[in-house]
């Protein structure tokens, strides 16, 4: 039940925003966050919860590393 | 990745016990073979984290009956149409006459209840820290819109007071994979609080197979250790979302709240604040559990004391097709996910 | 104009619709003679199946009900090794359908039954109360070719399993139209003549094949399992899946294992000719996503296994409860 799905805004009316999923647009609440075109964000139940930064493989390789050595 | 793999395979010290907290997480470990990846010595326990598994009986039926008064439709996520009260499940009403709609989004209702003014529009508000804030977005809305003819049927729960509850009466659990949508509402320092005050590692993680592996092996690595260690940071900060926060708080306020197979865990749920009880539709009090199979050992898989397969009535009285507990209901179930995949932990 | 139940009532109204729409669309020898039965010529051995179709809505992208209804029939001859060869089609039409859109569904039927090498020799329409809605039933015939024996339980430990595109593409496209989800996912609707005939002409020791519909590769997967008491073990990294399928899937839930196609299949070949068949699949028509996405093997009898991407192995369970909305 807390599925949610990363998406770029490509524009936003008001509190609402049109989020591009890959090629698929659907319209979400922007009410929770402060997004502008190009942000890359969090769907969850038609609302955008968050603005996500880049987060890649690399970085997630880079975060165990400290790990490994705990 | 090969690395961290064969580091956990070969794994041979105590037996480790992490639980996870997220229905979501739960489906995906299934769905990405995870447990496959791991030696006999690390487990994987399923928590109280479905909000459909530890919706009580109470509230189905008043879903139920309120889904058969004049002018009124309840309106629902998928996922719960389908559990049963202590006679029906709302897909039950909706075949025998009741109004029932499924929605993506509890967004969707505002356009209902706008079309059809004089109808009541109910939203089985059920739900986590990740989706209160869209029923407060969904409150705001109304209000600015001025649509009077919407309601909610409030079983919202925190994470926090349960994981207390569950350190506190379950079994013996060496770490915790943190809620990772419910972080990104909450902030990581939700879980360092907890982790001090358990003094057990929670791991924050993403949903796909890459963050989950990376979780157990990190969990693994920090056993005995005391900390929260965020590996979702794309979407996870330290803060969460405060805007978020905010608007839940505006709305909501705690209560208690009753927990399929745990009981009533104080303030660990969510109610609407008394400015806005008229968006109520009769929330409070819905607290029994009726229908209970006496071999039924949900409460004790939802709290890490049992596995799915260590039920009497697993696989036997209790399928996904007829289901007895609530573990067993809903697709994000510990149960079901372990009867679908023919899991053995 | 629209149809009222005067179109049903079997007389003047009815002949001028069967005329003006059907008669002209579908136009054969045999149709042409306007008997009780459309007398064609046989085989030793026939194949024979029916289908229905109820899909809203009745345009989308890629495709309509009558290509549909038409797709279905020919795809399930084609998948029991027959040759094509005869459809009827019966309608079942609401008062207030609209005879311009009766015709460009008679229209797509003609054309994809002139693609799929079938004619169209008996037909019947009946009218019913109702909001304009519009539904075909197809039966099909066609003619087996000697010495061809495909079954789901003929598959054997070692076979390569093959699917023939991308899945999930008509699923998708039909819910992003009743969703109103803005996307350019089209229906992969189509008959698959052409890449059964080339995977038989090459001389392909086919084992078990089966379209690709409701259900999906999970299901028709499941059924090859049970049928044949073999495991069928699939490679997620190896399924062959458009971007903005998988990305429509991923915000509504939905799992492109279980949606359902309409112009794709699933094909169980010998060990041995594995590469040739997944080259027949690529250079036929409708086939250049095909993609070699597993093997039958004896891990745990009668079971789907899953190697997932991250390294792990998962039983894939069998589609459970209403499922998906319909979708054909």
């Amino acid at each position: 039940m807390c599925v949610a799905v990363p998406g770029t805004v490509i524009s936003v009316e008001g509190t609402v925003a049109a989020v591009d999923f890959s090629g698929n647009v659907v319209r979400a609440e922007a009410g929770l966050v402060s997004v502008k075109p190009g942000d890359f964000v969090l769907v969850h139940a038609g609302c955008i919860l968050q603005v996500l930064t880049k987060q890649d493989h690399d970085s997630l390789m880079e975060l165990l590393k400290e790990i490994d050595g705990s | 990745m090969t690395d961290r793999k064969d580091f956990l395979k070969a794994y041979s010290g105590e037996p480790l016990r992490f639980m996870e907290v997220c229905g979501t997480h739960t489906a995906e470990i299934s769905r990405n073979g995870i447990t496959e990846l791991l030696p006999p010595e690390i487990s994987l326990i399923s928590g109280p984290g479905c909000p459909v598994c530890v919706t009580v009986t109470d509230y189905i039926d008043r879903l139920v009956w309120l889904a058969r008064q004049p002018e009124t439709t309840v309106v629902s996520f998928g996922d719960l149409l389908r559990v049963p009260g202590s006679r029906e499940s709302l897909a039950d009403a909706r075949a025998d006459g009741g109004s029932v709609k499924m929605a993506y989004s509890p967004l969707d209702i505002l356009k209902m209840a706008k079309s059809e003014p004089k109808r009541t529009y109910v939203f089985a508000a059920v739900g986590f820290e990740t989706t209160a804030p869209v029923y407060a977005v969904l409150l705001e809305n109304a209000i600015a819109q001025g649509i009077e003819n919407i309601r909610l049927l409030t079983s919202l729960k925190t994470m926090p007071p349960v994981i207390d509850w569950v350190c506190g009466n379950g079994s013996r659990i060496d770490g915790f994979l943190a809620p990772g949508h419910v972080s990104v509402i909450t902030g990581s320092h939700v879980f360092q609080k907890l982790a001090e005050k358990h003094g057990l590692p929670f791991v924050i993680a993403g949903f796909d197979g890459e963050q989950l592996l990376a979780a157990v092996y990190t969990l693994v690595k920090c056993r005995g250790r005391a900390g929260a260690v965020n590996l979702y940071r794309s979407a996870v900060t330290e803060e969460g979302n405060k805007r978020a926060q905010a608007a839940v708080e505006h709305f909501f306020e705690p209560c208690g709240a009753a927990w399929r197979g745990i009981g009533i865990i104080p303030s660990s749920g969510l109610r609407l604040r008394e400015a806005y009880a008229r968006f109520d539709a009769g929330s409070m009090g819905l607290d029994s559990d009726r229908e209970h199979n006496p071999l039924c050992r949900c409460a004790q898989i939802l709290t890490g004391a049992q596995t799915p397969v260590s039920c009497p009535l697993f696989g036997t009285e209790c399928t996904p097709q007829h289901p007895q507990g609530a573990c067993m209901v809903s697709a994000e179930g510990s149960c079901y996910q372990y009867a679908v995949h023919h899991r053995k932990r | 104009m629209k149809i009222t139940m005067a179109h049903g009532s079997g007389g003047k109204e009815t002949s001028g619709l069967i005329s003006e729409i059907f008669a002209h669309y579908f136009d054969n020898p045999v149709l042409a003679r306007m008997e009780d039965s459309g007398i064609v010529d046989g085989a030793e051995r026939i194949a024979l199946t029916t289908d229905s179709f109820v899909v809203t809505p009745l345009f989308f992208p890629g495709g309509d009900i009558g290509r549909l209804s038409i797709c279905g029939t020919v795809n399930d001859l084609l998948m029991s090794g027959a040759v094509p060869r005869y459809l009827t089609c019966g309608f079942i039409l609401e008062e207030g359908a609209d005879t311009e859109v009766l015709k460009r569904v008679a229209q797509s039927m003609a054309q994809t039954a002139n693609e799929a090498g079938v004619s169209i020799v008996a037909g019947d329409t009946k009218v019913i109360e109702g909001n304009g809605g519009i539904y075909i039933n197809t039966a099909g015939v066609g003619f087996v070719r000697s010495g061809i024996e495909i079954g789901a339980g003929n598959c054997r430990g070692g076979d390569a399993v093959l699917v023939s595109g991308e899945l999930g593409d008509h699923h998708a496209a039909i819910l992003s139209a009743r969703m109103q989800i803005e996307n350019t996912i089209r229906s992969d609707c189509a008959p698959l003549n052409d890449m059964v005939e080339a995977l038989i002409k090459n001389g392909i020791e086919i084992h078990a094949m089966r379209d690709i519909t409701r259900g999906g590769l999970a299901t028709i997967a499941g059924e090859f399992a049970r049928a044949s008491g073999c495991c069928i073990e699939l490679e997620e990294k190896r399924l062959p899946v458009n971007e903005q399928v998988k990305a429509f899937c991923g915000i509504l839930g939905l799992d492109p294992l279980y949606m359902g196609n309409e112009g794709k299949m699933a094909v169980v070949v010998a060990e041995k000719d594995e590469q040739r068949a997944l080259q027949c699949l690529k250079e036929s028509r409708y086939g250049e996503n095909a993609a070699a996405v597993g093997h039958v093997t004896h891990r745990e009898n009668g079971m789907v296994l899953m190697k997932t991407a991250i390294g792990g192995t998962r039983v894939v369970p069998e589609l459970m409860g209403e499922g998906l909305p319909r979708i054909c």
